[in-house]
């Protein structure tokens, strides 16, 4: 016993060593902040590349409805989305109209716009999501 | 009181160990901002190059102007700056958006003399160094 007090009370009056076994505590919290921090972003970053690819949204058909546009969409995925672009292409113009549409999983839409006139000749429609999903539909 | 202070004044002893703790203190602090700031900085960096994401929605190869406008959206975490467009591994001069905010969105205009039919290899490369590259026909 009195070996082990011997000892202890050396111990605490032994100085040597202190400032190195700081460094080390504290280069290990900025190293683990730093892999704490990536590791977190990247895991996000995934997480948003796998919910894109888990989006997919279809056009099923695009006509014309009184004096504007119908275009009928479909859900595939198993995410809801939400679509923030119409483009109508053809060979002379590419227009772009905003849209704010939110689709469900499994489900279908018709969606109708009357600031939106197709071209008489062959064009293309085209849906954008905000996560940058598109689904094309083309008229001959 | 007045004597005891006098007498503090001019005690000399000790003052060496004190000022040397005190250097000490300071440079550990200054190392430790310095790290923090290092690391800070860092990490940004990172994150802003790892949270890049743009979409192209759509490449009009434009008869009216001669050129390949490229409309762009960043879809990502960061905002992004177009350093370079490549064109058939060639790079090109471009005006239009220089910079994207997130969830914004704008024209690219490629100053490119195209050929009906052909395809092209249009690549985009951000000032991070992320690219933007796939192939397209013009009509």
């Amino acid at each position: 016993m009195q070996a082990i007090t011997k000892r202890l009370k050396q111990f605490k009056r032994e100085k040597h060593g202190i400032s190195t076994v700081i460094v080390v505590m504290l280069s290990l919290v900025l190293i683990t902040i730093i892999v704490g921090n990536v590791v977190l972003w990247s895991y996000q970053m995934n997480q948003v590349d796998l919910d894109r690819m888990h989006e997919t949204v279809t056009i099923t058909g695009v006509s014309e409805y009184e004096s504007g546009t119908r275009m009928d969409l479909e859900n595939t995925g198993s995410l809801s989305l939400h679509v923030v672009a119409v483009w109508v292409s053809n060979s002379t113009t590419h227009q772009r109209y905003d849209a704010d549409l939110f689709l469900n999983s499994g489900e279908s839409i018709t969606y109708n716009r009357a600031d939106i006139e197709f071209p008489k000749d062959d064009f293309v429609a085209k849906i954008v999501t905000d996560r940058g999903n598109m689904a094309v539909f083309s008229v001959d | 009181m007045k004597k005891n202070f006098k007498r503090f004044l001019r005690d000399k002893r000790a003052i060496t160990p004190v000022l040397s703790h005190l250097l000490l203190t300071v440079v550990a602090v200054a190392i430790m901002a310095l790290a923090t700031s290092a690391t800070f900085v860092i990490t940004t960096n990172m994150r802003e190059t790892m949270g890049e994401r743009v979409i192209v929605e759509d490449v009009w190869f434009n008869t009216a102007t001669g050129t390949i406008d490229v409309y762009m959206r960043n879809v990502g975490k960061a905002d992004i700056q177009v350093s370079n467009v490549y064109v058939e591994h060639e790079s090109q001069s471009f005006n239009g958006l220089s910079s994207l905010q997130v969830n914004k969105q704008g024209w690219l205009r490629i100053a490119y003399s195209w050929t009906s039919g052909e395809s092209y290899y249009i690549d985009i490369v951000t000032k991070r160094g992320t690219h933007i590259a796939s192939y397209y026909k013009a009509p």
